[in-house]
């Protein structure tokens, strides 16, 4: 029993992470109709940057803000430059952020170096609780307590402030939203920016939890945060959530139970959920 | 029309000499590894038109493509590995590559093709990773990630036969897929790239059509791996890789989409570079990441040049041929007056 709890626990900490990509990617999507390739290379960014900073200061918090910080002045640039000149051509986007996507990973090597880089949590993170015999390793515990709060505070923003009720607005019909007299590309901007800075955030809080970072987490995470915005139904929220859990668990279950399909799970997860049911499963809006 | 058919016959024929001049290369110069290169060059160029096919001609977005490559190349290498490496078996080995390749490019497209192009590129991806997965897994057949060497037939141990063999496939792939895309069927791709709605209320079973176009293109990339394989004795996972469709990509985008010789062009530019610009690393490390470099030129290519290097200078040599037409009409028309 404590072996299953202590698997889920990690399924849930991964999943956290996945979310704080997926999230973004959904939310870009729903709202400006661009599916962002270059999603995992913000994910690396946030992970290198904050690293180093946090390296640099000794301060794990400070790292956390340098990855968003890095997060938000990227995403900036990026819709500026990349995203604007495509909007509502999808297949321009997709080879645009895709070539990004391979910029990105590659920069990393020339600014960061080639090498991987090692990420150990601070000291009060470190260790674990003992609750009765199942040991609950803090780390851990912090992401998903983080992976929370995000979640919260992102839903309380689209829920309660002017903000979110735009950002809702467009997701369900952008056109409209832009009649009324909202200007909608600065939207599409911030929602671009935010987006990054989670991506960069769960690259952050991802470098201590796997102990190494490296160039290539870019693109291997950014699949994985493709399968949860497919399941979730692109452009759901509180989609994402549940469907980054679902692939969290089901990841962590399998790696034990059936190792050598562990990684083959989540994909099949995706093909099947494509086929059945292509909006996902918690779609929203009326597209 | 008598015009349209004499400049198709011009660019036949300046097609043929330079396959020519590329068939007595071998003859006039030596150097093995700039033979190689320019052997991958042919390789890489049939993989990326069977690539362009799908991006180009009837605009679908596959990041799966690698898995047709990696089918041909473990396909050959598998059937080599099981019995004596014989023409015969070579024969077997590329009949078992064009079959496989074909079922799984029929089931992946009955499967898939319907959804839009973001969710199909994504599943694309996410197939050629499980391909990837499987490779790695069933070590007993492939080897896992080592991957394995294999003895190729004697005939193909002598690189400039090899060298003849690869561009004799792309010369013969290039004509025969500009007949398939100036055929009725290929217009009726193209109509599908400029607009699927239109096409489907036109009459045309799009589905149907690109299922067609998916299976022949997953066909060619198919032998493009059996030739890989061939050229270097040596098969492992990686053929597998997102990366080998990324260069595909790349080799279409920046040679040009939506023409034959583009691909070819941008495989020529891509591999050349890779070459060269490794050598470079000793001069400064920059050049190691020359990824970098055409990621940008590609970046910018979609957004500026989204024809690629052939697709420009098509539309420039159009353009000055439709000037220096109007030019002659006008001139007859002032013999006319006069």
């Amino acid at each position: 029993m404590d072996l299953f709890f202590s698997l889920t626990v990690n399924g849930l900490a991964t999943g956290m992470l996945i979310f704080l990509l997926a999230a973004g990617l959904t939310l870009i999507f729903g709202l400006m109709d661009v599916l962002n390739f270059a999603h995992g290379g913000l994910f690396v960014w946030g992970a290198f940057s904050g690293v180093w900073v946090y390296d640099l200061t000794g301060s794990f918090w400070l790292g956390i803000v340098g990855a968003i910080i890095t997060g938000l002045i990227l995403g900036a640039i990026i819709e500026y430059l990349i995203i604007r000149p495509v909007y509502g051509n999808h297949v321009q986007q997709i080879l645009i952020t895709l070539g990004l996507m391979l910029v990105l990973s590659e920069l990393i090597k020339v600014v960061f170096g080639p090498d991987q880089k090692a990420a150990t949590a601070p000291e009060y993170l470190q260790g674990s609780f003992m609750v009765g015999d199942v040991i609950l390793i803090k780390y851990r515990l912090f992401i998903i307590l983080v992976g929370f709060i995000v979640f919260g505070v992102t839903s309380l923003i689209l829920k309660r402030t002017r903000i979110g009720l735009i950002v809702r607005a467009g997701v369900m019909n952008k056109e409209m939203v832009q009649t009324l007299g909202v200007n909608i590309r600065l939207v599409f901007m911030l929602v671009f920016m935010v987006g990054a800075a989670m991506a960069a955030l769960g690259g952050m809080l991802m470098a201590p939890y796997s102990g190494v970072i490296y160039a290539e987490m870019g693109l291997e995470f950014g699949i994985l945060a493709f399968i949860v915005v497919v399941i979730g139904g692109m452009g759901s929220f509180s989609g994402s959530l549940l469907a980054a859990i679902l692939v969290g668990l089901a990841q962590a279950y399998m790696a034990y139970y059936v190792p050598a399909l562990s990684l083959a799970v989540n994909m099949l997860l995706m093909t099947v959920v494509l086929i059945f049911r292509p909006q996902g499963l918690f779609r929203v809006g009326v597209k | 029309m008598q015009q349209l058919r004499l400049n198709f016959e011009k660019s036949t024929w300046i097609y043929l000499v330079i396959a020519s001049l590329l068939f007595i290369l071998p003859f006039m110069m030596s150097g093995r590894s700039i033979m190689f290169l320019v052997m991958q060059i042919f390789i890489f160029g049939i993989f990326a038109m069977s690539y362009d096919l799908l991006l180009g001609y009837t605009g679908i977005v596959s990041f799966g493509h690698a898995m047709f490559f990696g089918i041909g190349a473990y396909s050959i290498a598998i059937v080599f590995d099981l019995n004596e490496p014989t023409m015969f078996y070579l024969i077997v080995g590329v009949l078992i590559a064009v079959l496989l390749a074909a079922i799984v490019s029929f089931v992946v497209g009955i499967l898939t093709l319907r959804l839009k192009s973001h969710f199909y590129a994504m599943l694309t991806l996410a197939l050629a990773g499980l391909f990837l997965v499987a490779a790695e897994k069933w070590r007993s057949v492939t080897g896992g990630a080592d991957g394995f060497t294999i003895s190729v037939p004697e005939f193909f141990k002598d690189r400039t036969n090899l060298y003849l063999v690869c561009l004799i496939v792309m010369v013969l792939f290039f004509f025969g897929l500009r007949r398939f895309t100036n055929s009725p069927l290929g217009r009726v791709l193209m109509a599908i790239r400029e607009n699927e709605g239109r096409t489907e209320s036109l009459g045309y079973k799009v589905l149907h059509y690109k299922v067609i176009v998916s299976v022949v293109s997953g066909v060619v990339a198919s032998i493009a791996g059996v030739l890989y394989m061939l050229s270097l004795r040596f098969v492992d996972t990686s053929v597998f890789a997102t990366e080998v469709t990324l260069d595909a990509l790349l080799m279409t985008i920046i040679g040009g989409v939506g023409t034959l010789v583009g691909p070819i062009i941008g495989a020529a530019l891509i591999e050349f570079a890779h070459h060269w610009l490794s050598d470079l690393s000793d001069v400064h490390w920059i050049f190691e990441r020359w990824i970098i470099l055409f990621g940008a030129v590609y970046i910018l290519a979609v957004i500026f040049f989204p024809k690629g290097i052939a697709g420009t200078i098509q539309e420039l040599y159009r353009k000055k041929r439709k000037k220096r037409q109007d030019n002659k009409e006008i001139k007859s028309e002032d013999k006319m007056a006069g």
